[in-house]
């Protein structure tokens, strides 16, 4: 941040300065051209036939995007369209992963790493069938975004994806074409133009506007202009724009021809042409100068741009270091470099800019610029020494710069303190990239600087020699440690050197005759330990002949764990654990060798993993067991240690075995947990009483009267009779309840009777003076108050809240906004100034944008600016708020009022940063329609895109149907540092899909191809959407549609057969489509893979197995290696078990398990559920068994085979195992929330008496012995779903905590307002638990059930109850409501929530996890 | 072998420089106490360690003073030193450094 605020220092920036500019321009003419004229802004062409290269004159007339111009693209093959959709939604994952991740790398370093653009071109080629934009994405990446890479490997990458997608079925269109070609361009591949326009002629794709502008450039870029003319020629007859990118092009061409006098010319041209010279135009004239070295000249235009008000950015700069540099004229670079401003994003370009010219052998030119890196200045003196220039050592080394070169930069890093360690570090680069040669003579460097040469520094080399299995290799690497005189150690030995030799005595040999010197102990030691890695019987000949000399453990013993680990030679194992045991040869003399080998016993099951001790479980036992068969013994304390690791490991099994090692004279009692329940104590008494209470209201007679009272009262509110209310209230004085009152009192204000409601407050408070209101209530008070003029009354009402801590949660705070707003309209700013600062003094809400913005608001509406200024301003310095800042800046803009608006810049700017004040500047630009000053503003140094902010403006504008201002916005941020261009285009696309505008839409998409923006599917869906919908061709695939073709011998003729084939199978005449593929087939014709898996699925939807089959077999014969699709396969399992075929069903499964397929959920159950109908409680067992064994068993709830297994046995007449199993489980502590829903309902819907009896009885019996109240809950609420209420009443009577089951009642409910025509069992529910939850919960479930019902009568007296019972409305339910009636075709009679569903979903769910937590604190 | 003592005194060590293997590490923290193991396992496959280390000293002692002591620095290199949090954590791989 501080380097972003020093840059924007920089340019010293006056928001005044730029509105006088405004100020002089507005009386002169050019203004309007400037600043609102060409729609197309700064990429406004010219007519093409009026100019011409050698043309003198231009029309200066303004040519935006002709319609039509660029839309006669190619069609994608009518082959779309039902893909098989778990291809493509891995697909779209898999882009949306590769683009976030490449996205994030160019963003960051501004670059793309091979290895990362291979794995996703893998990724991509391994998936199959390719989308357009993958390949999209893959092609764009094969140019300057690999800087790494030399020129001729990123085009020959390029060809190769290109290719390769191809094969696969990537379907191109001009947008590829459009991205081959900006690749070609930026690795200046030679090719010829009229060859690929051939090729895309010949592949049916259209060239457009933006394919011509990259042949010109091709042509130029080569000099010739004849070439370039013939294009122009093209765009003339086509009557595409001639666009500024044109011009840039054709000064590289002329420059190029040696003519730089046309060059220059096309300056003049061009403003004659009414195009104004962009910063691309200056670079192609300042590299013709660089590439000819005439420093005066570039000097001269780089003043003419500086005086043309046009600003080079660091990029374009380095553009013409780069020229400069190739061209063989490096000693200009540092009269360049000084131009440098140091941009935000100046590190990742420069670092780029330093790529490229090592991949290019210009490393010297790239060190002089890696000197002009900014010092990273550590904070902490003692923290590690910055390092800087790691990139640029790394890339020497894999672009093999010489040595002496690396030597010299390393020394120049140190000596200037800007690196602490480059040779050592340039030599890891060098041993990661393996490179043997480079390595040893860095470390021969390393060694006269007396820095340390260690044994391990040779471990990276050796790995791939001895991965390889190359001797000579490792031999070379041994040469060069004993001419650096490293002598190996004993772990280099043993395990990188000697492994590489068939033998201990080969490699002894070897070294011998290569004059290699060792250390004799040493060698040993590498031997033992070699040995005891890979041949216990071997190291046990060895350890146990007497001749072998003493040895401690310590030396080998991680090895012999290993070894222990990999063997199977339980034998070999037990003897030399015995030897250990037994011979102080391998112990240190203090010691005991029992203990050594008792604590190596430890040592190998402390270092294996919970796997491999249960992999190898049985090789343990055995081995333990021989053990104590040779007496081997080990201490308490070992076999404690021993016990907790296979405790932690889930092992027990082992510990006895262990146990019998223990010396018989201290074994010790094992500990047992101890499994404790927990029961629940339920109080039901209370709700007994409530129940019984009400049933006795109903009859009430000579009882108290005050409920019916209230409720009469509330009914009456509901009616919105205040009259009879109020005259009920009279008589009966007495009864009257405070919830009554509050009721009416909230009549009164709905009503506008000010004077009535503060009686009955006066009365209310006379009955209990401590009884307070909601705070809804009391917030309608306020406003009746205040909107009578009474304010200091309704600050009163305010104190009162305060007092009795009546809290104002987030709905009421939205409650108060609407207050202050309509206080503000009626009353004016004092009143509404007065509330808000009690309210916040009080402290009853929290400042917040929203909650000040009502006094701004009074004063914009009486057009009073610097009140509203003021009053911003005041609300920031109080609340930390600065409400409708926005337009106020507008306000101020419009009224070019320079000072109020330098005030308020300055303000916003100290309170907020500058980021933010340009920011409100720039939109305050927009909105206004200066957009020559809003660019300014975007072109300020050090300015970044801030989404959320961009995203806001985009969003107001689609709102407001403000196409020109948005249309803007996106032309000017083009160059903003991070700004996500398809988002922005994102932004015009969906205004253009409320205006059905497919012209523009059109447009973008070009415009996009110009930029180099990929397009995300949504982007390119939304696109489609306009186009189809207006009845135009989509140029482009189409993703959703997506599908390609996998075999590339098919026949022509299928591309007729398709489409009717699938045309067929979508309008469900599957038997037609059967029959003529039968017919198709007889004539050997093939068709694709598609088609087939098409007709397949159809059939299978039908249930045709047979035919399905035949089809199958068909498709096989045709298309070799044929594979029935992952959602084919699901589909046939789930045919076979609904036709009850679960031999089959189950074979299905089994294949495609084998081929690693997964099978769904759905096909799953379905089968699982097949097999418990038949009974067959062996299938399930074994589907279980396969599944599980997948291990990644995807949330499949274990219930599914349970419930299936309970059914089975259900079926089988054996009722005894179907409670044994369920109570098992919900016997278990861990069992209690699962559902055996299902079991009941298959038991309902069979009328199997018999079994509900017995479960029912199983459930109660839970509940009541248990505590577990699941089963009985869940059998409650599947009688009330299959609309058994009485049964449910009776079952409710027998077991009431079901009532209390709040969490299930209530996702019942949440279950249910899922689809529609299901409010009765909801209200069922109610009647027989009226009150299990808070009507704020229950009411929004009922209104989703009215809105799913399309019920508007219901949903509308719905509403109106809550309104009187005062329950607040959240906005998800008035949105749902909202919606309803505009579907219905009513006007909404309050404001619709403007955000989306989703919004106020989250904000919803984000209210109830936080009173969740305060909750719980 | 002397028989396990009950409590491990172990640091966790990381951000160690390349340059340095097991025998540094032992003699660098040899200064605070006499070290019982020092675990640097190495990747078999790129032949670099791992830029972690487990250190466990022989006593309390020990552990405390390198825990006392910061920054650490080796080889010019800042080291992260902090408690062994799961002292049975230790690595479960196949290479180690005894």
């Amino acid at each position: 941040m501080a380097a972003l605020l020093r840059s924007a220092r920089l340019l010293k920036f006056s928001p005044s300065g730029l509105l006088q500019i405004t100020g002089t321009k507005r009386n002169g003419p050019p203004l309007g051209r400037l600043y609102s004229g060409a729609v197309g802004g700064r990429r406004t062409g010219v007519r093409s036939h009026q100019i011409c290269p050698v043309s003198q004159h231009a029309s200066s007339r303004l040519w935006p995007y002709a319609p039509g111009c660029v839309r006669n693209y190619v069609v994608a093959t009518e082959q779309k369209d039902e893909g098989n959709l778990s291809v493509r939604s891995k697909q779209m994952q898999q882009f949306d992963w590769a683009l976030t991740k490449l996205d994030f790398s160019v963003r960051r370093t501004g670059r793309v790493t091979k290895t990362l653009l291979l794995r996703i071109f893998h990724d991509v080629s391994r998936t199959g069938y390719p989308s357009g934009n993958q390949a999209l994405l893959l092609l764009r990446s094969c140019g300057a975004l690999l800087p790494e890479l030399p020129l001729e490997e990123r085009t020959q990458l390029a060809h190769r994806v290109w290719e390769k997608l191809q094969e696969l079925g990537a379907q191109y269109d001009v947008s590829h074409y459009n991205a081959l070609l900006k690749v070609y361009l930026q690795n200046e591949f030679k090719f010829s133009p009229t060859d690929f326009l051939a090729k895309m002629e010949a592949a049916n794709v259209q060239p457009n506007r933006v394919t011509y502008q990259r042949l010109i450039a091709a042509y130029c870029y080569n000099g010739d202009i004849g070439g370039a003319s013939t294009i122009l020629g093209f765009m003339k007859t086509k009557d595409l724009p001639i666009t500024e990118a044109v011009f840039s092009s054709l000064v590289t061409g002329h420059a190029r021809a040696g003519d730089i006098e046309s060059a220059e010319n096309i300056l003049p041209m061009m403003r004659a042409a009414g195009i104004e010279p962009s910063p691309d135009t200056y670079v192609s004239l300042l590299s013709a100068y660089a590439e000819k070295g005439d420093m005066e000249h570039l000097k001269q235009t780089l003043e003419a741009a500086d005086s043309a008000d046009c600003s080079l950015m660091d990029r374009d700069v380095m553009q013409v270091i780069f020229t400069l540099a190739k061209a063989g004229h490096q000693q200009h670079v540092p009269e360049m470099i000084e131009r440098l401003r140091h941009e935000r994003g100046y590190i990742p370009d420069a670092m780029n800019l330093c790529l490229s010219l090592i991949t290019q052998g210009q490393e010297d030119t790239a060190f002089t610029i890696l000197k002009t890196f900014p010092m990273q200045h550590s904070e902490n003196f003692n923290d590690t020494a910055v390092n800087m220039g790691n990139f640029f050592l790394r890339h020497c080394i894999s672009m093999n710069t010489s040595l002496e070169k690396i030597a010299y930069y390393c020394k120049e890093l140190q000596e200037s303190n800007l690196h602490a360690s480059p040779l050592s570090f340039t030599l890891f680069c060098a041993l990661e990239a393996k490179k043997t040669e480079t390595s040893l003579e860095l470390m021969k460097l390393l060694k006269e600087q007396n820095l340390p040469v260690r044994s391990h520094y040779f471990w990276p080399l050796l790995t791939q020699s001895l991965k390889e299995s190359n001797t000579a290799a490792v031999m070379e690497v041994m040469k060069g440690m004993q001419e650096l005189h490293v002598s190996p150690d004993v772990e280099t030995l043993s395990k990188y050197i000697l492994p590489v030799f068939p033998s201990i005595e080969a490699a002894r040999q070897a070294l011998k005759s290569a004059d290699i010197s060792l250390d004799s102990e040493r060698f040993l030691n590498s031997e033992i330990r070699s040995v005891a890695a890979n041949n216990l019987a071997e190291l046990y000949t060895l350890l146990s002949n007497p001749s072998f000399p003493s040895l401690d453990l310590s030396v080998f013993r991680s090895s012999l764990i290993l070894g222990f680990k990999k063997s199977t030679d339980v034998e070999s194992m037990v003897k030399v654990t015995e030897l250990l045991h037994k011979d102080v040869r391998f112990s240190k003399e203090s010691s005991n060798p029992a203990d050594a080998a008792s604590f190596f016993l430890y040592n190998l099951i402390s270092s294996m993993s919970e796997e491999q001790v249960q992999e190898q479980e049985d090789k343990l036992r055995s081995f333990l067991n021989q053990l104590h068969a040779q007496n081997v013994t080990i201490s308490v304390n070992i076999f404690r240690g021993i016990r907790n690791l296979l405790e932690s490991y889930h092992a027990p099994e082992l510990i006895k075995d262990v146990f019998i090692l223990v010396d018989h004279k201290d074994q010790m009692s094992n500990g047992s947990a101890s499994a404790s329940g927990t029961a629940h104590v339920i109080g039901i008494e209370g709700k007994l009483v409530a129940l019984e209470s009400k049933l006795a209201e109903l009859k009430a007679e000579n009882k108290p009267l005050s409920v019916i009272l209230k409720h009469l009262i509330q009914t009456l509110s509901a009616e919105e009779n205040l009259q009879r209310a109020l005259e009920l209230k009279q008589q009966h004085e007495d009864e009257m309840t405070i919830g009554g009152y509050a009721t009416l009192i909230n009549l009164c204000c709905r009503h506008n009777n000010m004077e009535e409601a503060l009686n009955l407050k006066r009365e209310m408070s006379r009955k209990d003076s401590s009884v307070a209101l909601d705070a809804g209530k009391y917030i309608a008070l306020v406003k009746i108050l205040s909107l009578n003029d009474k304010v200091e009354e309704a600050v009163d009402i305010l104190k009162e809240m305060k007092e009795k801590e009546v809290v104002i949660n987030d709905t009421y705070t939205t409650t108060v906004f609407h207050m202050l707003n309509a206080v503000a309209a009626k009353s004016g700013v004092s009143a509404v100034r007065r509330l808000q600062d009690t309210i916040f003094t009080l402290g009853l809400a929290k400042p917040n944008s929203n909650l000040c913005s009502p006094v701004v608001t009074a004063y914009l509406d009486s057009k009073d600016m610097p009140g509203a200024l003021e009053a911003a301003l005041e609300c920031q310095k109080r609340y930390n708020q600065m409400p409708r800042i926005h337009d106020v800046i507008v306000g101020l803009v419009e009224k070019g009022d320079t000072d109020l608006l330098q005030k308020a810049m300055d303000f916003v700017s100290q309170e907020r940063g500058e980021m933010t004040m340009l920011y409100d500047l720039f939109f305050a630009f927009l909105q206004t329609g200066r957009y020559r000053e809003a660019r300014k503003i975007i072109e300020t140094p050090g300015l970044r895109a801030k989404p959320g902010r961009l995203q806001w403006y985009s969003e107001k504008c689609i709102f407001n149907n403000q196409m020109e201002a948005l249309e803007q916005m996106v032309d000017i941020t083009a160059k903003l540092f991070e700004c996500d261009r398809d988002e922005m285009y994102t932004y015009i696309l969906r205004l253009c899909k409320n205006t059905n505008d497919w012209q523009k839409a059109e447009a973008m998409w070009t415009k996009m191809q110009e930029e180099n923006v990929i397009p995300r599917e949504r982007t390119l869906r939304l696109l489609a959407d306009i186009l189809k919908s207006n009845s135009q061709e989509v140029p482009f695939e189409v993703p959703e549609t997506w599908y390609a073709q996998a075999a590339p011998t098919r026949d022509e003729r299928d591309v007729e057969y398709q489409p009717r084939l699938i045309t067929l199978c979508k309008k469900g005449k599957t038997k037609e489509a059967y029959g003529m593929l039968k017919e198709v087939d007889k004539k050997g014709v093939a068709l694709s893979p598609l088609s087939y898996d098409h007709l397949l699925r159809s059939l299978l939807a039908e249930g045709s197995i047979e035919d399905a089959m035949v089809v199958k077999d068909i498709a096989q014969s045709r298309v070799p290696g044929f594979k029935l699709s992952d959602s084919a396969n699901n589909l046939l399992i789930i045919t076979h078990s609904k036709k009850g075929q679960i031999k089959d069903a189950l074979e299905m499964l089994r294949s495609m398990l084998q081929l690693g397929h997964l099978p769904t959920h759905l096909a799953i159950t379905r089968l699982v559920q097949a097999l418990g109908n038949h009974g067959d409680v062996a299938g399930i067992q074994e589907v279980e068994t396969l599944i599980k064994g997948l291990g990644t068993n995807p949330n499949l709830s274990s219930m599914v085979f349970i419930n299936n297994t309970a059914l089975a046995h259900i079926k089988n007449g054996d009722l005894e195992s179907a409670v044994e199993l369920l109570e098992g489980i919900y016997t278990r502590p861990d069992g209690t929330g699962s559902s055996m829903s299902f079991v009941f309902r298959k038991i309902l819907e069979a009328d199997n008496d018999k079994a509900l009896d017995k479960m029912s009885a199983m459930a109660e019996r839970l509940a009541n012995h248990f505590a577990c109240y699941r089963p009985v809950s869940d059998l409650f609420l599947q009688l009330l779903d299959m609309d058994k209420v009485e049964d449910a009443k009776f079952m409710l009577a027998r077991c009431n905590a079901v009532a209390e089951q709040k969490e299930m009642l209530l996702s019942f409910v949440a279950q249910k307002a899922q689809s529609p025509g299901q409010v009765g069992k909801i209200k069922n529910l109610l009647s027989l638990i009226p009150d299990f939850t808070e009507k704020e919960v229950l009411y929004p479930y009922i209104m989703k059930c009215h809105v799913m019902d399309k019920d508007l009568p219901s949903a509308k007296a719905l509403h109106e109850q809550m309104q009187k019972e005062g329950i607040v409305v959240d906005e998800l339910s008035l949105k749902r409501l909202a919606v309803l009636y505009r579907k219905t075709g009513e006007m909404v009679p309050f404001p619709e929530p403007p955000e989306s569903f989703k919004f106020y979903a989250d904000k919803l769910k984000e209210r109830a996890a936080k009173a969740q937590a305060t909750a719980e604190e | 072998m002397a028989a396990p003592t009950k409590k491990v005194f172990e640091v966790f060590v990381s951000k160690i420089p390349w340059t340095a293997a097991g025998k540094e590490m032992r003699e660098y923290f040899g200064q605070f106490g006499l070290v019982k193991k020092c675990l640097l396992p190495f990747d078999k496959e790129t032949g670099f360690h791992r830029g972690f280390c487990w250190v466990g000293f022989s006593s309390e002692e020990g552990l405390n003073n390198a825990l006392q002591k910061d920054p650490h620095v080796l080889e010019g290199v800042k080291l992260q030193v902090q408690r062994n949090r799961r002292p049975l954590a230790g690595p479960k791989k196949d290479s180690e450094y005894d």
